[in-house]
């Protein structure tokens, strides 16, 4: 499929001009359509066409986003999103303290939109991003915190939560891994994962991506060590399934344990996990 | 109020909270908007936004962060916050 870059303008910060250099370079590498955002907000008609034949990649310099932002009010459909802010971050790059690109920034552009151009042109075949082969079977009981009008399930047994509202269900070395009724609700209708690459390793509490609804960006805590294993296509495809069935078809990812049972220590179990939500709730 | 706890430590033994950098904070006021737990408050003066709350900040929460343009804010250390809780865990079962 074709692609489209809607990237930042690069005019307020630096990383806004790598943004801006990561467009322009995916349409000489991959033939991809630039899509200025500026003309966007002015007319989504003259992008029509262009957003029906191709994915769209969304470039943002900084945390502000404004590329995403547009993006969502629009409802435009995001396949794939880049932030320069935490690319350079993990590049360990700094990039000149100038609007004009210069060399930091065209190299860390070029590695950005050739690792694009490659993953849009010529998918690995055969990722392991689909679940793995072990049975997870659905909770059979739930328990049910009411808060005013709302009501927060959690699964009876079998699953784990940290108190950052993500909950483990671990069946022999791995476990699957999404987020608790509670947070979905709080977080509304989520309209993007940003997943963790196949095969990263996590420590306990340490980050396995973010999920972006219109109201919050939040990062999914690891509640348990291991490696990222498998990762949910159709929750990729269609992020409202976390919303749909949180601890059912909404499962985010895999991961092989590495510290299980050891990090069991510091998760709580269901009835722990009710009080916990009970005590949000009344709180917010 | 009942008294905070965070995996059974008492919420104000654990260091975990927001830094605001003010050589880069441009005042756009879009973390105090965005964190529903009243950890940002504005003031009058010079620094219009301070961390009033610091213990209404959820443990391990870094989301305001994602929302700052010029990467004004900084956390502790996870690696750092994690052996702390434990070892007053530990100490506390101890007794
Ligand atoms: S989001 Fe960042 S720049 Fe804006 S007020 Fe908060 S700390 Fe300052
Ligand atoms: S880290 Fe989370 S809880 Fe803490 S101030 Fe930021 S948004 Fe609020």
């Amino acid at each position: 499929m074709k692609t489209a870059v809607l990237s930042c303008t690069g005019l307020d910060k630096p990383e806004g001009s790598v943004a801006r250099e990561v467009a322009i370079r995916m349409a000489a590498v991959a033939d991809s359509e630039i899509v200025c955002p500026v003309l966007l907000n002015r007319s989504l008609a003259r992008y029509k066409k262009v957003f029906a034949e191709s994915s769209l990649i969304v470039v943002d310099g900084c945390s502000t986003r404004c590329a995403s932002k547009l993006a969502e009010s629009l409802d435009l459909k995001i396949d794939r999103k880049v932030l320069i802010a935490g690319a350079l971050k993990s590049s360990g790059m700094t990039l000149e303290p100038t609007l004009r690109l210069a060399s930091n920034g065209e190299a860390l552009a070029k590695t950005i939109a050739e690792g694009l151009a490659q993953s849009f042109l010529a998918p690995a075949p055969a990722l392991p991003s689909g679940a793995s082969s072990t049975e997870f079977p659905l909770p059979g009981d739930y328990m049910v915190v009411t808060h005013d009008k709302f009501e927060f399930r959690i699964p009876a047994a079998g699953y784990w939560f940290n108190e950052n509202d993500v909950w483990v269900r671990p069946i022999g070395d791995v476990a699957r891994i999404g987020i608790s009724d509670y947070m979905q609700q709080s977080l509304t209708d989520i309209n993007f994962v940003d997943a963790p690459a196949i095969a990263q390793a996590v420590e306990q509490f340490g980050e396995l991506g973010t999920l972006e609804s219109s109201k919050a960006v939040f990062e999914v805590v690891a509640p348990v060590a291991g490696t990222v294993v498998a990762v949910n296509p159709e929750v990729i495809s269609n992020p409202t399934l976390i919303n749909e069935d949180p601890y059912g078809k909404g499962w985010i990812l895999e991961l092989k344990l590495s510290n299980w049972p050891g990090d069991q220590e510091l998760l709580l179990n269901s009835d722990a996990y009710a009080k916990t939500v009970k005590h949000k709730a009344e709180e917010a | 109020m009942t008294e905070a706890t965070f995996m059974g430590v008492p919420r104000e033994k654990i260091m975990w909270h927001p830094t605001i950098d003010y050589a880069k904070c441009t005042f756009c006021m879009e973390c105090a908007a965005f964190c529903p737990h009243r950890v940002f408050e504005q003031r009058e003066g010079d620094r219009r936004l301070v961390v009033a709350n610091p213990n209404n900040c959820v443990v391990f929460c870094r989301a305001c962060s994602k929302t700052c343009g010029p990467d004004a804010l900084s956390f502790p250390e996870k690696q750092a916050t994690i052996a702390a809780i434990k070892q007053i865990r530990e100490q506390e079962s101890v007794q």
